[in-house]
């Protein structure tokens, strides 16, 4: 191994005295790398060839390897000044080098962790905000949650329905003064009409107004659902019945005639 | 002298990895590979990796011929390419591990598997170069050759070994390195799994 390093050193610039003690230790590291090349050719190998005993042989040479360490002395490096101040200058060139490329990589390295540590302070910001959203949140829901009582509850359902009752009220009112305003009573509405166009047929007494026909058919909508259907007697004004199944507000039974229900609005 | 010479011959044949002078700064590794498909990308991109002078020497199968007997350097690396796709590389570096002086398995070995990735290799084939590995304390190492990269790889991790077999580190030798390096079968290679 010295022998190689030394040799790699080797350069021209040396004075003469130091080139000759280099040689010198080259030389003398070959003679006994070939003394020991000869004895290994002669010796036998008492290692035994078949797999099986590799971990045997293994075990012999790392301990004979081990005695070797531990009885090697450290050698010196030749004497002269010039040579250990060449090989002392390689080594740290060596060195700097080794150590410039650990600091790059330490460099980059702490380049990356940078950068990971503004991803995740931008990550718990998010998060942080997220926490005090819904920690508003649920405060808000408290202080609602103490300020509700049943009986608060309750007053307010009862304003709701009273809202809706009123609603539904100011509805039929509406619907009462359109039907009053546009849809006249039959028997006062057509006499006149009746008794100029065809005065043969007799009118009928009992007819009731379209407000009591869909009055009729409201009821029994809601009253029996799953059977909605109001026959039709005299007391329908056939013009009115027919308007309402025109305008799509009541739909004939599909196999009685006689039979009408109001269309399912919804 | 007659049977000295006989004797001789016979040990020839067997390669060894003391017999030979080393060169100064210089490694030599042989490829074993019998399909001779990823011995030469790799010779050309261990030339050019190294640092340090580096014969490549390719082989198909070992005993090697006994007519470059004399020309040839010593070898500090023996590399098996093992391809997982064919039963016969296996069975081929299996014969060639005959020829080999046990002096190369204290450290000087090394299997070198590639193809692993096709989907349609047998996973107990895998296992037996792992156990063959195992049984021979040597290193195992895992190839991409499909990619320039992992060729480039491959052959990093090859030039670390060579440089410790062949002495080029002050401190370390191959037995030191190939304790550390050597394959160690898993625990768990011949339990059955699960899924």
């Amino acid at each position: 191994m010295t022998e190689e390093v030394l040799g790699g050193l080797a350069p021209t610039q040396l004075s003469g005295a130091a080139q000759g003690e280099l040689m010198d230790l080259c030389e003398q590291q070959f003679a006994q790398l070939e003394k020991l090349q000869n004895e290994i050719i002669l010796c036998e190998s008492d290692f035994s060839d078949s797999p099986q005993e590799q971990s045997v042989n293994r075990l012999i040479a790392t301990e004979a390897e081990l005695k070797q360490w531990l009885s090697t002395e450290p050698e010196l490096l030749a004497e002269n000044s010039e040579v250990l101040l060449r090989a002392g200058k390689a080594e740290m060139l060596k060195l700097c080098s080794e150590l410039e490329m650990v600091f790059s990589c330490s460099e980059a390295k702490r380049d990356k962790l940078r950068e990971t540590k503004v991803c995740e302070e931008k990550w718990l910001e998010d998060k942080t905000q997220v926490l005090s959203a819904a920690m508003n949140h649920v405060e808000r829901l408290k202080m609602e949650k103490e300020k509700l009582s049943e009986q608060s509850v309750l007053k307010d359902t009862k304003m709701k329905i009273e809202k809706m009752k009123a609603y539904e009220e100011s509805l039929m009112d509406c619907l009462g003064d359109i039907l009053e305003k546009h849809i006249p009573h039959p028997q006062n509405g057509a006499s006149g009409y009746k008794k100029t166009k065809n005065a043969s047929t007799e009118p009928e007494e009992d007819l009731i107004s379209l407000g009591e026909i869909l009055e009729q058919l409201m009821n029994k909508v809601l009253e029996t659902p799953h059977d909605p259907y109001v026959t039709i007697d005299n007391t329908f004004w056939p013009p009115y019945v027919e308007m309402l199944l025109r305008y799509g507000i009541a739909v004939r039974h599909q196999e009685n005639n006689f039979k009408i229900r109001l269309e399912t609005f919804c | 002298m007659k049977l000295h010479y006989v004797v001789f011959s016979i040990v020839m044949s067997l390669l060894k990895p003391f017999s030979k002078l080393p060169g100064l700064n210089t490694a030599n590794i042989l490829l074993v590979e019998s399909e001779e498909q990823l011995q030469q990308p790799l010779a050309d991109v261990l030339v050019e990796e190294a640092t340090f002078t580096v014969n490549v020497r390719l082989a198909k199968t070992l005993p090697l011929p006994v007519e470059n007997e004399e020309s040839r350097p010593r070898i500090d690396l023996v590399v098996f390419i093992i391809h997982l796709s064919s039963e016969l590389s296996l069975q081929s570096a299996e014969a060639s591990l005959k020829h080999l002086d046990s002096g190369y398995f204290l450290g000087k070995v090394c299997f070198m598997v590639t193809n692993a990735r096709d989907a349609s290799v047998p996973p107990e084939r895998l296992d037996a170069v792992r156990k063959l590995a195992a049984s021979l304390q040597s290193p195992l190492l895992f190839a991409e050759d499909q990619t320039p990269n992992g060729l480039t790889t491959a052959t990093e991790r090859l030039l670390t070994i060579l440089k410790g077999a062949a002495g080029l580190v002050p401190m370390a030798t191959a037995l030191y390195l190939s304790n550390l390096t050597r394959y160690s079968l898993p625990f768990d290679i011949d339990q059955p799994t699960f899924d």
